[in-house]
């Protein structure tokens, strides 16, 4: 995960992080994996360029835990691809991940907070 | 597995699938944007990266990565066990010997003792006899009770007698005479166990009838190598014991006769449907029943009560108090004898799994122990506990794969083996198949033990402090531990080896004394001669002539020491089965119990021909055959038990139905004439003949001269009486070798699995105490670099040896005393408690390990104090 990415303005994902990204991702409904990189990109307005050597083995990580399920759909480009979704359990472990992110933002941020006074 | 494999691979293509998706939709996109396809493309994949490393990272995702590095595992198992070949060896054949060795020989007894003879709806089938304690062959029906159980029972489908003791031989007339093997059964036998003859008819009811047709049925060998499978035989008639007989049919191939008996030809008893038991003679069968569907035992018990009663009313002195009916399950009549045996088999088949577990625990256990250092190493650069279970799983389950193989190996190579030496001795050892049962409890637990003695490391290795076992060299780390259930486990085996092996001499000590102890004659160049007479040229000439000419013969062939005509051998009582009267005394009354002897004609030349002692007296003289039945020749038991403390000799016996008695004149030695393993029953040997309608002569032969040159001038002589003679030559000893093929078996079982049992234990020796030395090897240079003796350092690591073989020893004594009390109705002559066999199996065991443990200590003796202190 600790790839060096070109262009310097790009945040490297936090370990565990990119499971979040994902399954918030895919909230809104089902999306295939170049949909979800995109995604991410684009709300995260280009701070946030998912590698596809994360992404792929992230999602079918994700799907062998039981939190995503796949179905193959004509996309957009008139291609066949593999949809990911939110399985139940998928979505009980977004619930937990968010919590957990807040904590840890809240938590940083504390720590941050003395050095910047 | 298969379909997991096939589910691999389609995962596989939809991954490729599903990455060239992103790729085609990238390349749209860009294409949108206004490139071209080319470009498009090239841009898409160099921004995509590495697409096969991708799809392998995201098959990592997957539990497929579990196979890859279960086969990286399995090389690197199969690697190490391969750079100790000493141990691997060990391991997989102990597993093996355990495995193979106890199916093996479990299916072997499964099949001759317990297997359900192969006929439909075997439950029906059911072994109906009334029992006479006290008496000779307890349990029989004699024929009037068969009659008319047969005529007024309500319970069975078929009621069907055999003769009581297996069967007879006839001769077969012809062209070229031979004996057959015959059986008898009541025309509704093969009805009764569902059988149907392979081509032609089964017998019809006059056929059993006594004027009735006769006819034949031959078995399907028979038919085949004697009248090469000729179809045209059935309805032709063939001539046996000179009479002429139809050929009714040919029995299938698969048959199989409820009696273990050799069966050629099977034709019918006479069954008179008036027999009484007010006639002169009855008849004694063996009877089998088929119950009609959903009758009980007890049913049919209650169903013959009234007939049982009736027949007790009608001869009450035959049918006393203690006279039962049985009505039994023919299997479990069949299994009644083999009970003892199979439960000794099953106790050995423990005994030599439990060693070959321990052993192969042992080995675990030493090579793990000798392993800790380079567990530490792998602890240390990261291995994970569960990834050191793994790889210790592995090779314990590559061990159990290789050892379960070679012992299913191991299995068929045993059985084809025994099939082909043992088939003649046995019955239905054709039908010897792999007992699936045994075979898989052998494997399990094999495959159990293995992986707790693998997994016991497993929970040492978590406990592990790395770095003092790194320090220690792997030396001392887990091996301490170890130390204690290694011992344990060698004593354990040495233990169970000592139960198996005392068991094995006693009743190889039985089988020596049933064929060698006290026969009373020496069996060494006795041969029996039996010509069969009836329906030959021989039979219509004067017996006593014949007999007389034969013998001269055979007395003027050169080293013969004696012939005579005889009834009897000292193997097997006379035919006549007589009550033993004396002139001096009142008469016992009828059916009296306990008053019996055999009777046997003899000529004079029997005592010298057959080798036994004459004790007192005389034997008969040729002055003595030119009056028979006038004198008489008693055996020690016949003059111990009729004339306890009186002399015999003189005295006058054996009253026959002319009222005439017989003078004693001698008394001879005991012989076994009621079979190797009871004690001689009282006989008396007379002047002439007890069965004047025998339908064969025996002779009985003391020569010296080679057993083909006295067959070939007896049979010349013979051919010139009467071309189509034949005549069946036995040695005496050749017949003990075939009554002692049922105690031979036991004994040879047992004796097998002794002696694995042994060779594991030994093994287990060995294998513990060289891993100890190769343990203290850096001790032992450090002693010996202080000065110590290498003799010094031998009988140290001796000593350790020899103090767990006794406790070893020890421990397998108190056991065995214990045990072999079981072993009891199998043993002969042999106390199970016979201190000298312990005795002297514990001294082989003893002797046995320490010769293992000399090579260890040996090494121990001859470390270089240098390279043992440069050891790791």
């Amino acid at each position: 995960m600790s790839k060096h990415d070109a262009t310097a303005n790009r945040i490297d994902l936090l370990q565990g992080t990119l499971d979040l990204l994902i399954l918030q991702t895919l909230q809104w409904g089902p999306q295939h994996g170049h949909g979800i990189g995109q995604a991410i990109r684009i709300s995260s307005q280009d701070a946030l360029q998912v590698e596809h050597g994360s992404l792929y083995p992230a999602l079918h990580r994700l799907e062998s835990r039981g939190w995503l399920s796949s179905d193959w759909k004509m996309s957009e480009a008139n291609r066949r691809a593999k949809y990911y979704k939110l399985t139940p359990q998928g979505k009980k472990q977004l619930l937990e991940e968010q919590s957990k992110w807040k904590q840890l933002v809240r938590a940083v941020a504390r720590t941050m907070k003395p050095v910047q006074e | 597995m298969l379909r997991r494999f096939s589910r691999r691979r389609s995962v596989e293509r939809e991954l490729d699938d599903e990455l060239q998706a992103h790729l085609d939709i990238e390349t749209k996109l860009l294409m949108d944007r206004g490139l071209s396809r080319e470009e498009a493309e090239m841009q898409a994949r160099s921004s995509f990266g590495n697409r096969t490393r991708i799809a392998e990272d995201a098959r990592q995702a997957w539990h497929w990565i579990w196979l890859d590095r279960f086969s990286q595992d399995l090389r690197y198992a199969a690697r190490t066990l391969l750079r100790s070949p000493a141990f691997t060896v060990a391991s997989i054949l102990s597993l093996a010997l355990g495995i193979g060795a106890s199916t093996a020989v479990f299916s072997i007894a499964d099949t001759v003792l317990l297997r359900p003879l192969p006929y439909p709806h075997p439950d029906q089938l059911v072994w109906v006899a009334n029992r006479f304690p006290g008496a000779a062959g307890p349990e029989f029906l004699a024929s009037p009770d068969y009659v008319a159980w047969r005529r007024d029972n309500h319970v069975f489908q078929q009621l069907a007698a055999t003769q009581a003791h297996g069967g007879e031989t006839m001769l077969l007339n012809g062209s070229k005479p031979a004996e057959v093997h015959a059986v008898r059964v009541s025309s509704n036998f093969l009805k009764t166990f569902g059988v149907h003859p392979e081509l032609g008819r089964d017998f019809i009811q006059n056929e059993e009838l006594p004027n009735g047709p006769k006819a034949v049925l031959l078995s399907d060998r028979l038919w085949r190598n004697r009248f090469h499978a000729d179809r045209n035989l059935i309805g032709h008639s063939l001539t046996l014991d000179g009479q002429p007989y139809t050929v009714a049919g040919v029995l299938p191939a698969s048959f199989v006769y409820p009696m273990d008996v050799r069966v050629d030809v099977m034709t019918t008893l006479s069954v008179s449907p008036t027999a009484s038991h007010h006639d002169r003679m009855m008849q004694i069968w063996a009877v089998y029943g088929r119950l009609k569907p959903g009758v009980t035992t007890a049913q049919a018990r209650a169903d013959l009560g009234p007939l049982f009663a009736r027949s007790r009313q009608d001869i009450p002195l035959m049918f006393r108090n203690d006279t039962s009916r049985v009505i039994q399950p023919l299997q479990e009549h069949r299994v009644g004898d083999a009970q003892v045996l199979l439960k000794i088999l099953i106790g050995a088949v423990i005994c030599l799994l439990l060693i070959a577990c321990a052993n192969v625990s042992n080995l675990l256990l030493a090579r793990w122990s000798a392993r800790s250092s380079e567990f530490a190493v792998r602890a240390a650069i990261g291995a994970g506990r569960r990834r050191l279970a793994r790889q210790l799983f592995t090779e314990a389950g590559l061990l159990t794969v290789l050892g379960c193989g070679l012992g299913a190996a191991l299995v068929v190579v045993m059985l084809r083996g025994f099939v082909h030496y043992a088939a003649d001795e046995l019955p239905r050892l054709s039908e010897v198949t792999v007992d699936a049962r045994v075979f898989g409890i052998a494997i399990a637990v094999s495959v159990l033990v293995t992986l707790v003695f693998a997994g016991l490391p497993i929970i040492r290795v978590g406990r592990m402090n790395i770095q003092s076992v790194l320090q220690e060299s792997g030396r001392l780390g887990m091996s301490a531990g170890f130390r204690f259930t290694k011992r344990i486990l060698v004593i354990a085996e040495i233990a169970l080896s000592l139960i198996l092996l005392c068991g094995a001499a006693l009743l190889l000590q039985s089988l020596w004394h049933l064929r060698n102890d006290h026969l009373g004659f020496n069996p060494e160049h006795v041969l029996t001669v039996s010509i069969p007479l009836k329906g030959t040229k021989l039979g219509t000439m004067n017996r006593d002539s014949l007999a007389a000419e034969l013998v001269d013969f055979a007395r003027r062939i050169p080293g013969t020491e004696d012939a005579a005509q005889t009834e009897c051998t000292p193997l097997s009582g006379g035919p006549l089965m007589a009550t033993f009267t004396r002139s001096d005394r009142p008469l016992p009354e009828a059916f009296h119990r306990g008053y019996d002897a055999h009777v046997c004609g003899a000529g004079a030349g029997y005592a010298r021909a057959s080798g036994i002692r004459i004790i007192r007296g005389r034997f008969f003289t040729n002055e003595d055959l030119q009056h028979p039945n006038t004198v008489a020749v008693l055996n020690e038991t016949a003059a111990r038990t009729y004339f306890p403390g009186e002399d015999p000799i003189g005295k006058r016996i054996l009253r026959d139905p002319q009222g005439r008695w017989k003078t004693v004149i001698g008394i001879v030695s005991d012989a076994k004439n009621r079979g190797l393993d009871a004690t001689p029953g009282p006989e008396a040997l007379i002047n002439g003949i007890t069965w004047p309608d025998a339908t064969q002569l025996q002779l009985i032969v003391g020569s010296i001269a080679d057993q083909h040159t006295l067959e070939r001038a007896i049979t010349a002589k013979l051919h010139s009486l009467d071309s189509g003679a034949i005549a069946k030559f036995e040695p005496l000893d050749q017949t003990i070798t075939e009554m002692t093929a049922g105690p031979r078996f036991n004994s040879i079982l047992v004796a097998s699995f002794g002696a694995i049992a042994f060779l594991m234990a030994i093994v287990g020796v060995y294998g513990v105490l060289s891993y100890a030395v190769s343990r203290r090897t850096q001790e032992i240079g450090i002693r010996m670099a202080l000065g110590a003796e290498p003799g010094l350092m031998l009988g140290m690591i001796l000593r350790d040896g020899i103090a767990l073989v006794l406790a070893g020893v020890m421990a397998g004594l108190g056991a065995v005393i214990a045990l072999t009390r079981y072993l009891q109705a199998m043993l002969y002559d042999v106390s199970p408690t016979d201190p000298v066999t312990f005795a002297a199996v514990a001294v082989l065991l003893i002797a046995a390990a320490v010769i293992a443990m000399w090579i260890p200590a040996q090494r121990a003796a001859c470390v270089d104090p240098i390279v043992a202190l440069r050891h790791n």
